[in-house]
C-alpha cells in the first residue's frame, strides 16, 4: 500500500488468476500433509473465492475407488444433485450447486459399498445475486438441468433450479453470452470491465467451481458473443478502439495462445448509414450482438441491432451471402441482391433491433426479435406499450431469396414481455425453445418509454424490473421464471458435466491488452499544490497489466488523466457528459451515482516511471501515486 | 481564426461563402470544453481557417435550422451548405482532415 497523498486511495490488486493460483496450491499443500480420509475430509468451502455455492472435499482411500457425491435438496430428492467420478485413490471432488446460509447434506458413496455423509456450509450470496421471483416448470422436465443467467443491471450471474433456489453464482460480474464450452467449461466475458460503457478486457474459461482456467485479453476488447469453433478457438466479438466506430468486428482467438489469428471486419461490406434503427448512431453504426458460425454452409451470421438486421457471410472469403431484415431504407442493388421476399400465409413480422440469431440443423434462422421502435421510419414507431418482443424462427430460402415466418412465441403477451434490449433464444429441437425476454421495465405499471430498463431505479417504487425465461415444447409453456431484474441472457445447463469437472494447475492470463489510445490535445492548465478533493473520491488501482483511475467528477467538467514524468507525458480526456443511453446491453458495470467515472490504462506501449496527475478544468492536480511501465 | 458569434447576421457574413467549420457548443457540456482547446490547435495548425463557434443554447433556430440535436456537433459549411458532419468530441486530426477535404 502506499498512501502518499491521504486523499487519493490506492490499491493494489492481484489478477483473479492469481489469488485463485494462490488458493488452490495452499489447498493441495493442506491435503498433502494431512491424513484426510473418507470419514474425515478436507472441506474447503468456495475453493476458488468467487463461487460460495461450490466446496472441495479431498480425501484418500487405499484401494482405487468410484466416488457419487450428492448434494441433498432442502425439501425433497428432486432438489438433489448428483455426480460419479471415475477410479482414484486421491479424490478431490468438486460440490456443486449448495445452497446458500445453508448447513448442506452431501453424501458421499463410493463403488466399495462404503457410504458416508458430510455437512457442507454454503456460503453467503453475494448481495447483487438475484431471487427467483417465481417459477413454473416440473422436476420431471427440468431433471438436473439449472438456469443459468448472466446479468445486465445490477445483479450477478445465477444459476437457479427447478424450485427457483440459487445453486450456483459468482461473485464477480462475468458478463454477457454464457455458453458452456466443449471441455464443459463456461465461456463467458471477463469480469475486468475495460472501456464505457461495458467493454470486458476479452473472455474467460472457468469451471462451474468458479476457477478461470484461461482469460484471454483482447487489443479491441469483447462485447456481446463468442463461439467455439470446432478445432476449440474461439470467434469473439470485438472492435478497433483506434478508429471512430465500435462493435463491427469479429476475432478469431487461438484457444492456446490466445493471439489473434483473423479479423472479420463488417465494415466495408456495406453502407453504415443506411437501413437504420431507432438506436443508430454513427460511432456505433451497426452495434454487432451475436455470431453464429453454421458448418453445413461454412458461414458466419452475425446480428447488427442498429440496422435491424442479420447477415451471414462466407467464413473463407467474408463475403455477404444474405441479409434478413426489413428492406426498408437500404440501397435497391442490396436489397436485389441479399435481402429475403415474404412468402406463404400465415402471420409475418420482420425483427427490429434483434439479439442472439442463430440457425437450426434445418437451416432456419432464429432470434430474440426484441422489436424495439418496430418500424424504420420514425413516424411509424410504436410506442413500447404497444409494442411486443418474441422468439421468432424464419425458414429461408437462399436460391429464391424468400422467408417464411414458422414459428413465434411473445407477440401474444403484448408489452408484458416486452424488452427493449439483450435477450436470447435457443433451439433445443424442432417445436422445442427457449425465449428469454430478459430487459422488461415498467414506469407506472406500463413499458417504460422514455428510458431504457437497464436505467430504470429499483429503488423508485414506481419502476420495475423484470427478467422473464419462458421454455415452449410444441406450444405448451414447459417452464417460466421471472427475476426481479434485468438479465443479458439465459442458459440450460446441468452443474456437472461429461467433460473433466476437475481442473488443477495454473490458471493463464493469455493475450494482450491494447495500448490506451491518448489525446492528441493538452488542455491549458495550472499545476497546484493542493491535494485533490476528498469530494472527487480519487482512487488508483494497479493490476499486473493495467492500472485504473477512479473518481467522482461533476457533469460537464473538463477532465483529462495525465501521466508525466521528466521525459515524457501520456494524456488521456476523460467524458463527464451523462451515459449513453440507446445501447445499454450490460449495466453490470455502471456506478449507482453516474458521476463516479474511471478510465483503463494498459502498461503497454510505453515504459518508465510515471506521476500520475489529472486536469480538472483549468488546474492540474498531482495524486502523488506513481505507476511502473514495465 | 475562431469566431464565437454574436449575432446571426454575422453568423451568415461568416458562413455564406467559402469554407466554414462551424462549432455548435454548450456550457455545461465536458466535451466542448475540451474541443475549445482541440479547435485552437487546429486554428494553430492550418493556414487561417474559418471557424465559427455558435452557443446550443442561445441560438435555438440555427440549432433547429441544421437540424443539430446534441453538443458538441461541428458542421462543416461550403458556401452555406452542410457537406460534412461530426458528433462528439473529436481529436485534432480529424477535424484538419474534414476541413482539408471540404
Amino acid at each position: 500500500m502506499n498512501y502518499n497523498v491521504p486523499k487519493v486511495q490506492y490499491l493494489r490488486i492481484d489478477h483473479l488468476v492469481t489469488q485463485q493460483n494462490r488458493k488452490e496450491k495452499e489447498f493441495l499443500s493442506q491435503f498433502e500433509q494431512g491424513n484426510y480420509t473418507f470419514e474425515s475430509p478436507l472441506i474447503v468451502e468456495n475453493p476458488y473465492l468467487i463461487n460460495p455455492l461450490a466446496a472441495m472435499v479431498l480425501f484418500e482411500t487405499e484401494e482405487e475407488v468410484n466416488a457419487t457425491i450428492t448434494v441433498k435438496g432442502k425439501l425433497d430428492s428432486t432438489a438433489d444433485i448428483s455426480f460419479s467420478f471415475g477410479p482414484a485413490k486421491k479424490h478431490i471432488i468438486p460440490v456443486l450447486g449448495l445452497y446458500a446460509v445453508y448447513e448442506n447434506t452431501v453424501e458421499i458413496e463410493l463403488s466399495d459399498g462404503r457410504k458416508t455423509t458430510v455437512m457442507v456450509q454454503g456460503g453467503e450470496l453475494p448481495a447483487l445475486t438475484q431471487q427467483v421471483e417465481k417459477v413454473f416448470t416440473s422436476p420431471e422436465y427440468m431433471a438436473d438441468n439449472l438456469m443459468f443467467v448472466s446479468a445486465a443491471g445490477k445483479s450477478l450471474p445465477g444459476g437457479y433450479d427447478h424450485k427457483g433456489d440459487c445453486r450456483w453464482t459468482l461473485a464477480e460480474n462475468f458478463v454477457f453470452d454464457m455458453k458452456r464450452a466443449k471441455n464443459g467449461n463456461l465461456l463467458c466475458g471477463s469480469y475486468r470491465y475495460s472501456r464505457v460503457p461495458y467493454h470486458a478486457v476479452g473472455i474467460c474459461e472457468i469451471t462451474m467451481a468458479g476457477k478461470i482456467v484461461k482469460e484471454y485479453r483482447m487489443p479491441g476488447n469483447y462485447h456481446h458473443d463468442q463461439w467455439e469453433m470446432e478445432d476449440g478457438n474461439l470467434l469473439v466479438l470485438t472492435q478497433d478502439f483506434h478508429r471512430d466506430t465500435v462493435e463491427d468486428q469479429l476475432a478469431l482467438i487461438d484457444r492456446e495462445t490466445g493471439d489473434v489469428l483473423r479479423i472479420w471486419d463488417i465494415r466495408g461490406l456495406f453502407p453504415m448509414d443506411v437501413g437504420k434503427s431507432g438506436s443508430w448512431s454513427e460511432h456505433d453504426w451497426f452495434h454487432c450482438n451475436a455470431v453464429w458460425y453454421d458448418k453445413a454452409t461454412h458461414s458466419l451470421s452475425l446480428s447488427g441491432r442498429h440496422q435491424d438486421i442479420i447477415i451471414n457471410i462466407d467464413y473463407e472469403t467474408g463475403e455477404l451471402r444474405w441479409m434478413l431484415g426489413d428492406p426498408e431504407g437500404w440501397p435497391q442493388e442490396l436489397v436485389d441482391k441479399y435481402f429475403f421476399t415474404p412468402v406463404g400465409n400465415g402471420e409475418f413480422d420482420w425483427q427490429y433491433e434483434q439479439h442472439a440469431c442463430l440457425i437450426t440443423p434445418e437451416g432456419d434462422v432464429m432470434c430474440f426479435d426484441n422489436g424495439h421502435w418496430r418500424a424504420k421510419k420514425k413516424e411509424n414507431y410504436l410506442l413500447n406499450k404497444d409494442n411486443f418482443s418474441r422468439g421468432v424462427r424464419y425458414k429461408i430460402d437462399t436460391e429464391k431469396m424468400t422467408i417464411e415466418q414458422v414459428w413465434q412465441f411473445g407477440k401474444e403477451r403484448g408489452q408484458h414481455f416486452y424488452s427493449p434490449y439483450i435477450c436470447n433464444v435457443e433451439y433445443y429441437a424442432d417445436g422445442h425453445y427457449m425465449v428469454h425476454s430478459g430487459g422488461i421495465g415498467y414506469v407506472d405499471g406500463r413499458a417504460s418509454e422514455h428510458l431504457l430498463p437497464a436505467f430504470l431505479d429499483p429503488e423508485d417504487p414506481t419502476h420495475v424490473q423484470k427478467s422473464i425465461t419462458v421454455e415452449v415444447k410444441d406450444d405448451v409453456v414447459m417452464y417460466e421464471m421471472h427475476i426481479p431484474t434485468q438479465f443479458y441472457r439465459a442458459e440450460k445447463l446441468p452443474l456437472y458435466h461429461g467433460g473433466d469437472n476437475l481442473f488443477l494447475g495454473e490458471g493463464k492470463v493469455l493475450g494482450t491488452l491494447d495500448v490506451t489510445p491518448e489525446f492528441d490535445t493538452i488542455p491549458d492548465s495550472e499545476e497546484v499544490s493542493e491535494a485533490p478533493s476528498e469530494w472527487n473520491q480519487i482512487k488508483i488501482v494497479e493490476e499486473e497489466d493495467r492500472f485504473t483511475f477512479h473518481g467522482r467528477f461533476a457533469k460537464g467538467t473538463l477532465l483529462m488523466l495525465c501521466l508525466e514524468n521528466e521525459k515524457e507525458s501520456h494524456n488521456y480526456y476523460i467524458s463527464t457528459t451523462a451515459r449513453p443511453a440507446l445501447a445499454m446491453c450490460v449495466g453490470s458495470f455502471m456506478a449507482a451515482d453516474d458521476r463516479q467515472l474511471s478510465l483503463n490504462v494498459s502498461k503497454l506501449g510505453f515504459s518508465g516511471v510515471f506521476t500520475v496527475k489529472y486536469i480538472l478544468d483549468d488546474k492540474k492536480f498531482n495524486t502523488g501515486i506513481t505507476i511502473t511501465f514495465p | 481564426m475562431i469566431t464565437e458569434i454574436q449575432s446571426r447576421e454575422e453568423f451568415k457574413t461568416l458562413t455564406e461563402s467559402g469554407k466554414a467549420l462551424v462549432e455548435f457548443y454548450s456550457k455545461t457540456c465536458g466535451p466542448c470544453k475540451m474541443l475549445s482547446f482541440v479547435l485552437k490547435d487546429v486554428d494553430k495548425t492550418l493556414d487561417n481557417p474559418t471557424i465559427v463557434v455558435v452557443d446550443f443554447d442561445e441560438y435555438t433556430d440555427l440549432k433547429e435550422s441544421y437540424d443539430v440535436k446534441g453538443f458538441p456537433t461541428m458542421l462543416m459549411l461550403k458556401d452555406g451548405q452542410e457537406i460534412q458532419r461530426m458528433q462528439g468530441l473529436k481529436q485534432k486530426r480529424a477535424i484538419i482532415e474534414m476541413i482539408e477535404n471540404a
